[in-house]
């Protein structure tokens, strides 16, 4: 596999799953914050 | 009575409705689709594209869906009629019936995955087996197509009647982060044998001549609003189930960026597979070129023979694809279940009447493959003005009003800005060119006969079944208007005068 390929896979599955780990993180940090107020 | 009665009824936790909400969005598109046309589409162009789609097209509506639910607590019919006004109830209608059609034969796909998944578990593809002929003899057996799409049904029903808190969440639960392990481990053992990069390779090589092609972008757009079910009413109606509190924007993001991961998944496991273990590159390239039935049901068990450790993976997989398509039917029944008890029905009435009906008339779909493409091609397309019906009922309540009193709210996770605004005002432009290109396509396979409605893919046959629709569905609108109750489902009970329902408030 060419270094291109792999600069664009480690890009798109990085936006995607880091994206989808940073919003359900954020979503889960709101729902322990509103459990404890 | 096992299930709930539609009032006062919410998810019991948000992880259980953002669940939902991805099952809802994760279907067989995502497994059978986006690999096929994200390789044909010039592979990490086409995700670029796709990226783009999924931020202005499909997040944008999955938070129209959301807010009309909330504020008004309704299934699909009363939502637009408490939200646009008694005059447009016939886009509730429209919205809940184009989902509907497509779970009457929704459900005899999920009958095929589950028919596949049996003959894995018996373990037919590890055998010398002609992979054509079994798919041939399957699909041309009625006897065999609508018992699977009875069966279904039958679990659909179940699910349903058990409630939304026993049944749907329940279910969801289980099944999504089940499926995303098992699309996880089909997509090691795909990366994992050898050849499997040239896969890989045709999946992200970054060709980004494909981004100056305008069909690389139409294809996106159309990936993105099949595969996210934004604009198809059926997070409209999952959210009627929300909390009071419930944030719209993060839950909204979570159902995008799910449905292309899964996406990823599905894809790093089949296009990995098919290039591995094809004897030949044209092999390969006719694989992809089968399309979604041809891919998954005749090439893929063909590989999965040849494959180390092929009977266990075809298990996980054709299980994967009954769980994708299971989370999804299960949005597109409670889409009626729920308008039915909006309009006075008992839960476990409005589930046998929703599958019951389901089932009869997906019974021609399981009989004939070119009935159900026919169905899947006027729905599929159909799909797309329902996504604009959506916009436009935003428009008219106010784009902005709706940004500012309805989406950011101070326990909102995060602040959604006027880009959002900027592309529900835009929605009706994206429309015109995404559905006039598949119009235009669509003339272009039939130069001669366009017109005729009794051709599979024809405008003919589009344009006529959506007049029939909303021509029943405008002569019944008032009578539609008075069927559902006032601010009769969900968690909160508004007290709406009829001043309020005539002037969309």
């Amino acid at each position: 596999m060419d270094g291109m390929t792999i600069f664009f896979m480690i890009l798109i599955l990085g936006f995607y799953i880091g994206g989808f780990i940073y919003f359900a993180n954020k979503a889960a940090l709101s729902e322990k914050k509103k459990k404890k107020s | 009575m096992m299930g709930n009665k539609g009032n006062d009824v919410t998810f019991t936790s948000r992880f259980g409705f953002i669940c939902a909400a991805i099952g809802m969005a994760v279907g067989t598109g995502n497994i059978w689709r986006f690999p096929r046309v994200a390789a044909a589409n010039g592979g990490a162009s086409f995700i670029i594209a796709l990226t783009v789609a999924v931020f202005v097209w499909a997040v944008p509506l999955l938070i129209a869906e959301m807010v009309i639910a909330r504020k008004t607590r309704l299934g699909t019919v009363g939502a637009i009629r408490d939200f646009a006004g008694r005059q447009f109830t016939w886009i509730g209608a429209w919205l809940g019936f184009a989902g509907l059609a497509i779970m009457f034969y929704y459900s005899v796909v999920m009958g095929w995955t589950l028919k596949y998944f049996v003959l894995a578990l018996q373990g037919v593809f590890n055998g010398e087996v002609d992979t054509q002929a079994i798919w041939s003899t399957f699909t041309t057996t009625p006897s065999q197509t609508i018992l699977f799409h009875f069966i279904s049904m039958a679990i659909g029903a179940f699910i349903i009647y058990k409630g939304v808190t026993g049944g749907i969440e329940k279910a969801s639960k289980i099944m999504v982060p089940t499926l995303f392990v098992l699309l996880v481990i089909t997509a090691i053992r795909g990366l994992t044998l050898p050849g499997a990069a040239e896969g890989i390779r045709y999946l992200f090589n970054p060709d980004l001549s494909y981004l100056l092609s305008g069909k690389t972008w139409l294809e996106a757009f159309t990936q993105a609003a099949w595969s996210t079910g934004a604009g198809w009413a059926l997070l409209m109606t999952y959210a009627v189930y929300t909390k009071k509190e419930e944030d719209l924007g993060v839950n909204c993001f979570l159902v995008g960026f799910g449905d292309v991961v899964a996406a990823l998944f599905a894809a790093m496991a089949i296009l990995p597979t098919v290039f591995a273990l094809a004897p030949t590159k044209e092999y390969a390239y006719d694989a992809l070129a089968a399309g979604n039935t041809g891919l998954t049901f005749i090439y893929l068990p063909a590989l999965f023979k040849i494959m180390p450790g092929g009977y266990i993976i075809s298990v996980i997989f054709f299980l994967a694809m009954a769980f994708a398509a299971l989370s999804s039917l299960l949005s597109m029944i409670e889409v009626g279940v729920l308008n039915l008890q909006n309009a006075g029905w008992g839960r476990g009435k409005a589930t046998l009447f929703v599958c019951g009906v389901g089932f009869l008339l997906g019974v021609p779909s399981a009989y004939s493959l070119e009935f159900l493409n026919n169905q899947d091609w006027v729905w599929g397309v159909a799909l797309l003005i329902s996504g604009l019906l959506v916009s436009i009922v935003v428009m008219k309540y106010g784009v902005e009003k709706v940004r500012n009193e309805e989406i950011n709210h101070p326990w909102s996770d995060m602040y959604i800005g006027k880009w959002w605004s900027v592309c529900i005002r835009l929605f009706p432009v994206m429309f015109a060119i995404v559905f006039g290109w598949w119009v235009w396509q669509s003339i272009g396979w039939y130069p001669d006969s366009w017109w005729n409605p009794l051709e599979t893919y024809s405008p003919g046959t589009m344009v006529v079944q959506w007049v029939i629709a909303v021509i029943i569905f405008l002569g019944l609108n008032n009578w539609l208007a008075d069927w559902i109750r006032k601010g009769s489902g969900g968690t909160v009970q508004y007290p709406i005068s009829s001043e309020d329902i005539k002037e969309g408030k």
